[in-house]
């Protein structure tokens, strides 16, 4: 008797058998294509890569002006800056070759490569480093971030050629992680010497691709620097480009930006949206992520402490111990996000976790309420405390927050009406979310903030971050204000020794967590999905900016 | 038989709308078409679901569920759930308040002041209509989209702001209208015969103006309801209307499209609300001017 | 008679003039209206941390500490040379950013235009025919195409036509295909809202003397509907053909941002989210003067096509 019609379970296996054979065929396939070395991964030289930015389309090239993401996305492919992190985010050297710091930590002299040249034949030295350091230090830059990180050091001493002096203010911990951010990235003196007008619409740096035209609304043409060697130190070959160009394309809706994705139009998009990911994740379409969360602060959400209810610590450990988030981020992110719960990025060496601060226990919530006088309700379950409700406003801004991460926001809305809260959420476009920050008629608020290294935790939460700029900003969102942690942030910030360094920001994180001044939620979200016949592109490790020194395309 | 030979005596359904409220609809009364039924049972609808949405709702429009988010259609939700596992259908129905409330006061505001410029433009004489046709030139010169902006500048983004922005920048579009519709009228021949009668200007404007501008501004104003509900929805897509979680249909359109890969309900349910609600208010608007011409 | 002539053309020329001025005063002060700090705005918006001096450096610079009224006659100063001032977000000179848009958004509203005509056209005449059917499927589609919102047809044809069948991109590309999808999006409810209105002209005009004077000359009567009825119906739609810009020129704000074409529509919602002052009244005036041009050139038609307005005119 046939082996078949005596057991059933025998047909079934044998139709699976076909099915799961071609799916093997297609893993080891997609193996061997993505297979560095492999036959069909010689890299290919030529061609114009096609890159489409989500983001918002830079008022100005140049990133030392101002200082944001989206001029980071660009300038990475056009400017080298003076060091870069590897994989383990230890700094390593770019365009500096080494450096050396004295015994009071108040000068480094920093080794320049000799071999670099601008790609308008400007030489790279140290006069020209001289130069981008005053440049960014100059009012009329309007330069903002890249501002802020040079902040400490007092000038810049060029002893010879390849040796540029820096003199700081006070010891700099976090010098070498600022300098290796985008925002200070190394251009041209010449180029910066053209004015403010010019060097925006393309700033000369010494980086594997040129700007060659910007075409507003539309895209910026760039061209492969057929002149260009080294790289950071973890490049792993020398050259120039493989890419002939790059079409670096504003496409600011993300449906849109999808579908010329999946209709091959372009090769690479940022931004991608959480149930895009999952598709691509799915083996959807052929298309590749690269996960790449933003180093710095997580995304969180910041407790109010400055004023009434959440002065009160018993309040905001209840509205922390409220609110149910993991189902919510499992669901609304596809499981392409996880759960945090750290102030810092996870990226971060330093970043200090402790889960069970962050326990849902909705009895626990009620009690500390009770405790603190929350304790009448009234008839819409709303608690009340003589006569004011237990309002919390919550602006959210809609340019910031993805729609995944505004529909997040309405679970915790809806898990902490339970204790008793009221969550008023106010999606705002950019001014008005500033203007009701500034204000302080808030109680919630969320906002992302990018940064090498631990020290983003001295602007997030000194206490000096709460005095307004002249712009009304203040980064301190928390409004926490406490002796012990600044004392803590501003050590850590001038210590030398490695070992205290990590002590006093595990402790300062403690202070952060344990107060109950933040929720944590996961990391800023940085997803970039290409085809799959681009190959070799990867995001730096310094702010997670992609770049494609090394891509190539394999059609 | 040329085809005017064979429309007059073809049925009155078939004869153009004029011919068959003149002369057959007196004649032979029969029942309203069968689109007209349907309009007016989805107009019936949406006017329960004002009023009294719980009744037509399955579950409570807000209520949060992760566990069930992004289920397709079916027999248990009927239009499938969306991100946060809420119920779209019960929310296309706690929608329809503030959807259609945006659409009417959109268009009563644009209306009024459409009728308001228009009307003094076609009949206050010369150095009225051509003050007016400067003021109306001006409001015209800012595209719709425009006006909006301006006015969501000033007052901020949100439900109220894009009612009124709405309905000023479809005004210039309603004066101009009017005010060609009036001056066509006024100078036809019956309104030239009524002259030439000695009839007074108030008398032809009250007997032969304005019932004769009524048809098509009526025509106007029904088709303008879905195109403000329409406009609405365009400014939610922009991020400057009614903001998710409003359950209002633009913002959740626009709330739904970032989904299209993975849950093409999120945007299909609400597109058709708005699609069919401006096609229901079409249809009952045609039927009743039509009456409103056999009346006559 | 000639005089009468120079006389209207001068006042026609006023009245486009003076609409321009109203609309340059009334985007100023409304901009100025609006809480906010212009300075802030140029440093890169509210979230920028600059210091004083640089806030100070470039009020300074840019002639904002001087008071409203000095900055207005300093705008319209300005104007009467043609220069439509600095922008305050792209610091470049708002003309030239604005001649590197207008071209885009002129082709497409354009290209929509005469497609909605030509939609428009086609439908009526089908709707108007005799046939129930024809005439109930005919009105559907007008209605319906009436009814559907920019951003949601654009939604359903890169859905059906780009990620679909994939028979044309989804996004601009620079060349004609890239161009078919935004000009249907912005053609289809605009063709639909002209066809309903010429329609119930159509139908009227079938109604009137002339067609049965015509019919009685033996003319046949679908050759009365396109030669006689359909110059009666084709009037209120090109009356309303400025109009129509000005809704095209909206729709492209949605279209533009959805197909990432370049052109006015995205320039101005990005200048109006940062508050760009010079750039939104240059766009604005450019549009006004689109506009204004327009509807010069469809009162003329008009005129050629109703006798009746060219003897009133007369």
């Amino acid at each position: 008797m046939p082996a078949t019609s005596r057991r059933p379970g025998a047909r079934a296996a044998a139709r699976l058998a076909l099915p799961l054979a071609v799916v093997a065929a297609l893993a080891l396939a997609g193996c061997t294509a993505a297979e560095p070395g492999a036959a069909p991964s010689t890299p290919k030289p030529g061609g114009t890569l096609v890159y489409a930015t989500g983001d918002a389309e830079p008022d100005c090239l140049d990133p030392h002006v101002g200082g944001n993401y989206p001029q980071a996305l660009l300038a990475g492919q056009v400017l080298e800056s003076l060091v870069s992190l590897d994989d383990d985010r230890q700094v390593i050297p770019w365009l500096a070759e080494s450096w050396t710091t004295s015994d009071d930590g108040l000068s480094w002299d920093f080794t320049l490569r000799d071999d670099v040249e601008f790609t308008d034949g400007t030489a790279f030295d140290a006069a020209a480093v001289k130069a981008n350091i005053e440049h960014l230090q100059d009012p009329a830059t309007q330069s903002s971030t890249g501002y802020l990180a040079v902040g400490k050091i007092a000038s810049v001493e060029v002893v010879d050629d390849t040796t540029a002096r820096f003199h700081l203010t006070a010891p700099d911990s976090a010098l070498l992680e600022s300098l290796a951010q985008p925002w200070t990235a190394m251009e041209s003196p010449a180029g910066i010497a053209r004015g403010m007008d010019e060097n925006c619409q393309a700033p000369i740096g010494s980086g594997p691709f040129v700007v060659d035209a910007w075409v507003p609304q539309d895209h910026v043409s760039l061209v492969r620097n057929d002149g260009y060697h080294g790289g950071p130190a973890d490049r792993g070959r020398d050259g120039a480009a493989y890419l002939e160009a790059i079409e670096w394309r504003f496409l600011p809706d993300a449906a849109s930006r999808y579908a010329a994705l999946q209709a091959g139009q372009v090769d690479v998009i940022d931004n991608a949206q959480p149930d895009a990911l999952r598709q691509a994740r799915e083996g959807a379409d052929g298309l590749v992520e690269i996960d790449a969360p933003r180093p710095g602060a997580s995304n969180r959400i910041e407790l109010n402490s400055g004023q009434a209810p959440f002065d009160d610590e018993r309040v905001r450990e209840a509205f922390i111990r409220a609110v149910q988030l993991d189902d919510g981020i499992e669901s609304l992110f596809f499981g392409t996000a996880e759960r945090s719960h750290s102030v810092l990025s996870s990226v971060e060496p330093l970043a200090y976790a402790d889960a069970s601060l962050f326990e849902p226990d909705l009895d626990a919530a009620n009690a500390l309420l009770d405790e603190a006088g929350w304790s009448a309700k009234d008839a819409d379950g709303i608690r009340t405390k003589d006569g004011a409700r237990l309002v919390l406003r919550f602006p959210v801004s809609t340019n910031q927050s993805i729609p995944a991460e505004q529909s997040l926001f309405e679970q915790i809305q809806a898990t902490a009406k339970e204790a008793g809260f009221e969550v008023q959420l106010e999606p705002l476009d950019l001014s008005s979310w500033y203007g009701a920050l500034f204000t302080h008629e808030y109680e919630l608020v969320s906002a992302p903030y990018t940064k090498i290294g631990p020290d983003v935790l001295r602007i997030l939460y000194h206490s000096d971050s709460i005095v307004p700029a002249p712009s009304g900003y203040f980064a301190n969102l928390a409004q926490l204000s406490n002796p012990e942690l600044d004392a803590l942030l501003t050590e850590a910030a001038s210590a030398s020794d490695p070992a205290e360094r990590a002590a006093d920001y595990e402790a300062a994180q403690r202070i952060i967590l344990e107060g109950y001044y933040a929720l944590p939620l996961y990391d800023q979200q940085n997803h970039y999905l290409h085809r799959d016949a681009v190959q070799g592109a990867r995001a730096l490790p310094t702010v997670s900016t992609p770049w494609f020194a090394d891509a190539w395309l394999a059609d | 038989m040329s085809d005017l030979e064979l429309r007059a005596g073809a049925s009155p359904a078939d004869a153009p709308r004029s011919a068959r409220t003149r002369e057959d609809r007196p004649r032979r009364r029969r029942m309203p078409r069968p689109s007209v039924v349907l309009a007016a049972a989805f107009v019936g609808f949406l006017l329960l679901a004002v009023v009294w949405p719980g009744l037509l709702q399955t579950a409570p429009p807000d209520a949060i569920s992760p566990a069930e988010a992004f289920q397709p259609p079916s027999a248990s939700h009927w239009f499938g759930t969306d991100e946060s596992g809420r119920d779209v259908y019960s929310r296309v129905v706690a929608g329809t308040a503030p959807s259609l409330l945006i659409g009417v006061l959109a268009t009563a505001i644009g209306l009024a002041l459409g009728l308001l410029l228009g009307g003094i433009a076609a009949l206050g004489g010369r150095v009225l209509d051509f003050v007016i046709g400067r003021v109306n030139e001006v409001l015209f010169a800012f595209p719709g989209i425009l006006l909006a902006l301006l006015v969501i500048v000033l007052w901020g983004p949100g439900p109220v702001t894009a009612t009124v922005a709405v309905g000023l920048s479809t005004a210039p579009g309603y004066a101009r209208i009017i005010r060609g519709q009036l001056l066509a009228i006024r100078g036809s021949g019956y309104v030239e015969a009524a002259r030439v009668l000695g009839h007074g200007r108030a008398r032809i404007l009250a007997a032969h103006i304005l019932p004769n501008a009524l048809v098509p501004i009526a025509a106007l104003a029904t088709l303008g309801i879905g195109q403000a509900v329409v406009w609405a929805s365009s400014l939610s897509f922009l991020g400057l209307g009614a903001q998710p979680p409003a359950a209002e249909w633009g913002a959740m359109l626009s709330a739904g499209r970032t989904y299209l890969g993975t849950a093409w309900w999120l945007t299909v349910f609400p597109g058709l609300m708005i699609v069919a609600t401006t096609l229901a208010t079409t249809v009952l608007g045609r039927a009743l001017t039509a009456r409103d011409g056999a009346r006559r | 008679m000639r005089a009468r002539r120079i006389r209207a053309i001068a006042l026609r020329l006023g009245g486009a003039l003076f609409v321009l001025w109203a609309v340059a005063t009334l985007t100023f002060f409304a901009i100025h209206l609006v809480p906010g700090d212009p300075a802030q705005a140029i440093l890169g918006g509210p979230g920028s941390q600059a210091p004083q001096e640089t806030l100070d450096r470039v009020r300074a610079e840019y002639g904002l500490d001087q008071p409203l009224v000095v900055q207005y006659a300093a705008m319209l100063g300005r104007l009467l040379t043609g220069d439509l001032g600095t922008s305050y977000s792209l610091k470049a000179p708002v003309a030239e950013l604005i001649g590197g848009q207008l071209l885009g958004t002129l082709t497409l509203a354009l290209a929509a235009l005469a497609l909605a005509w030509v939609l428009a056209i086609g439908l009526a005449l089908w709707s108007s025919a005799p046939g129930r059917v024809a005439r109930g499927v005919a009105g559907a589609i007008e209605l319906t195409a009436a009814a559907l919102p920019h951003f949601w047809l654009a939604t359903v044809l890169i859905a059906v036509f780009a990620t679909g069948l994939g028979w044309l991109p989804p996004v601009a590309n620079g060349s004609a295909s890239g161009l078919v999808l935004p000009v249907v999006t912005l053609a289809v409810p605009l063709a639909g809202f002209l066809a309903q209105l010429m329609r119930e002209h159509l139908l009227d005009a079938l109604e009137r003397p002339f067609t049965v004077s015509a019919l009685a000359r033996g003319e046949t009567a679908s050759g009365i509907r396109l030669r006689h009825a359909l110059r009666h119906a084709a009037l209120p739609a090109v009356q309303l053909s400025g109009w129509a810009i000005g809704y095209l020129i909206s729709g492209a704000v949605v279209v533009e941002t959805i197909f990432a074409r370049p052109g006015l529509g995205r320039t101005l919602l990005r200048a109006t989210e940062l508050r760009d002052v010079p750039l939104v009244t240059g766009v604005v005036l450019v549009v006004a003067l689109v506009y204004v041009l327009m509807t010069v050139l469809t009162d003329l038609v008009a005129t050629l096509a109703d006798p009746r307005i060219r003897t009133a005119a007369a």
